[in-house]
């Protein structure tokens, strides 16, 4: 029961958050850029116009009235017109969190062995060489920005080493194999930016748990190495893993826009940078809000995984 | 042996060594940059355009005939001013609204920390572009803009590592004494807890610094910077990022200053860690 009140206790604070942002996204959307009657028309614009044009817009009431409209529109896949092209902002969006979705699925299959498996070779060989090595070589990855690291990528992979395409166009008519030749290059530069910071905790986790007691003791039992860190380190290890984790997914649906750009990949993130560049205001909303629902929904899904692998955590009331 | 001692006698990590030389180097850039760049930074005509990497343009030509590496020179200062007094914009905000949310606790703490999870749970480079994107530069200028934006992104984020830091100190004997001498909260806040915590929040304030400059570059690179032809460095790679078929130096070198001075703030980071003996904690 208490587990249960947790659990629900913490989706209904998801709920909450949501709603908050939500909030804030709409209020700092329509009131940052000012009038967008005014906009359209110019400076000193003739009264009368102006109030037909905000009529016509919608924008002459009240702003939290809008908001419940936008609101419920949302909760019926309805995130409006797009400014720009007058078409439902769900179809675009749709298509392109798609592609997103596809990128970050590749690019958590490159980064999950890409972090475990340095990180397990420096816990083993702690502060020798390999180990040091490695921690400088992922604090050099981790200072590059992504949008350079990308572009080193795009200069090395299709200059120097032509295999991959400059462009990673998916068009509907691609085949499996196709995009996934074209997808590989930003998959793999992701699933880089993502492992150096996951690599460095897991480090840290799995040296603390190979101190303990009853990893010494199976040691001394002699139980080989593999199984030793396989099967008896890892599960332990794993709780800030996933917390980075985590993070990482809401990097895949916000941070990742410089990578998006640098491969001209038609994923969400170049799809809120567009939108951001042209004033659309509700594809904006719309691309703002997944990204904090990501970041949101995945923070809960990490309590929740926490919670599933730690036995000891679900009695705690 | 007192603490004291056990630091002196200890050498100084290779981490902090390599990491204020690399980043004491571009300051000296930025100090002496604008002097000893052979051209200007908006001087057309100094080379044949697109001619690579040679003696007399180490980071090359751009198409325009620019010297890439004299705007290099020329933009350090403003890479290394707007980094910098955005996060100290965003530590001295943030890092008082913590402290002080952390030692009053209640109804002001609860509403200060809700308000900062709704505004972290907007990733940073979301955030920074969305405020950018909509607040009209008539009204604000470029410049004040972003060190503005980059506080704004900051300030949440150190607040909560500076509640929870002040929380654990906010249970001492000490700071129920000055409470009860009737001292005021951000009195405590700042005679009290502050030293206390100085530790947690000058690695903090040494992670954020590192990332800073990021920041400024990706929206520079992204089209939301400042105007051209300002030699921003992020905006530089983003000029000549169409030919770098032709000549990568042009965006390999400003690229390459942008790395070596994050790389250098995260070495002094890991330094200045090993020396108060923190362990750094990477946060969204």
């Amino acid at each position: 029961m208490v587990l249960l009140r947790f659990i629900l206790l913490r989706l209904l604070g998801g709920i909450a958050m949501l709603l908050a942002v939500s909030a804030l996204i709409f209020f700092m959307t329509e009131v940052l850029p000012g009038d967008v009657a005014t906009r359209i028309l110019g400076r000193n614009p003739d009264p009368e116009r102006l109030a037909i044009l905000r009529a016509t817009l919608g924008i002459d009431r009240p702003l939290p009235l809008r908001y419940l409209e936008w609101i419920s529109g949302i909760l019926q896949g309805d995130f409006g017109n797009s400014l720009i092209s007058g078409q439902p902002v769900t179809e675009t969006l749709g298509r392109r969190v798609l592609n997103s979705v596809l990128l970050g699925a590749l690019a958590l299959a490159i980064y999950v062995p890409l972090a475990v498996l340095p990180a397990i070779a420096q816990a083993v060989n702690r502060d020798g060489p390999l180990d040091q090595a490695i921690s400088a070589l992922s604090l050099a990855i981790l200072s590059i920005p992504d949008f350079l690291l990308a572009t080193l990528v795009l200069i090395g992979f299709v200059v120097l080493l032509p295999v991959a395409p400059a462009r990673s166009i998916v068009e509907a008519s691609s085949t499996w194999g196709q995009a996934l030749h074209a997808m590989i290059l930003p998959a793999a530069t992701i699933a880089l930016v993502m492992a150096t910071y996951a690599m460095r905790y897991l480090r840290d986790s799995l040296i603390e748990v190979l101190q303990t007691d009853y990893i010494r003791m199976a040691r001394l039992n002699g139980i080989p190495q593999r199984v030793l860190i396989w099967r008896h380190a890892m599960p332990n290890a794993l709780v800030p893993f996933l917390n980075v984790t985590a993070l990482n997914l809401t990097y895949l649906f916000g941070g990742v826009v410089v990578i998006e750009q640098v491969f001209s990949f038609p994923g969400f993130g170049a799809l809120m940078v567009g939108a951001l560049l042209q004033l659309d205001v509700p594809m904006i909303q719309a691309t703002v809000l997944i990204a904090a629902a990501v970041y949101i929904l995945s923070n809960l899904a990490v309590d929740l995984a926490t919670l599933a692998l730690n036995p000891r955590l679900r009695h705690v009331g | 042996m007192s603490a004291d001692a056990r630091l002196a006698r200890s050498p100084l990590p290779v981490s902090l060594v390599l990491g204020g030389l690399l980043s004491g180097s571009i300051l000296l850039v930025a100090l002496i940059g604008p002097w000893v760049a052979p051209y200007g930074p908006s001087q057309l005509g100094t080379g044949a355009p697109l001619s690579g990497i040679s003696l007399a343009h180490p980071f090359g030509v751009d198409q325009l005939g620019r010297d890439v590496f004299s705007r290099v020179l020329h933009g350090a200062w403003l890479v290394l001013v707007l980094s910098l007094s955005g996060t100290v914009l965003g530590f001295l905000a943030g890092g008082i609204l913590g402290l002080v949310s952390g030692q009053r606790g209640g109804w002001f703490d609860w509403l200060v920390m809700r308000g900062c999870e709704v505004l972290i749970s907007i990733p940073i480079l979301v955030t920074a572009l969305l405020v950018v994107a909509l607040v009209d530069t008539q009204t604000i200028a470029p410049l004040p803009l972003i060190i503005g934006v980059i506080g704004f992104v900051y300030a949440p984020r150190i607040a909560r590592m500076a509640r929870s830091a002040a929380i654990e100190v906010a249970t001492r004997d000490y700071v129920t004494a000055a409470r009860l001498r009737g001292d005021s909260g951000l009195r405590i806040a700042l005679v009290e807890i502050l030293p206390n915590v100085s530790g947690i929040l000058l690695v903090e304030l040494a992670l954020r610094a590192a990332y800073a400059p990021v920041l400024v570059a990706s929206l520079g690179f992204l089209g939301f910077g400042l105007s051209p032809p300002t030699p921003e460095w992020g905006m530089i790679i983003a000029e000549n990022r169409g030919l770098i078929f032709i000549t990568p130096i042009t965006v390999l070198g400003p690229g390459l200053m942008l790395a070596v001075l994050v790389v250098g703030i995260n070495l002094l980071t890991e330094g200045i860690a090993r020396v108060i003996g923190r362990s750094v904690v990477r946060t969204t």
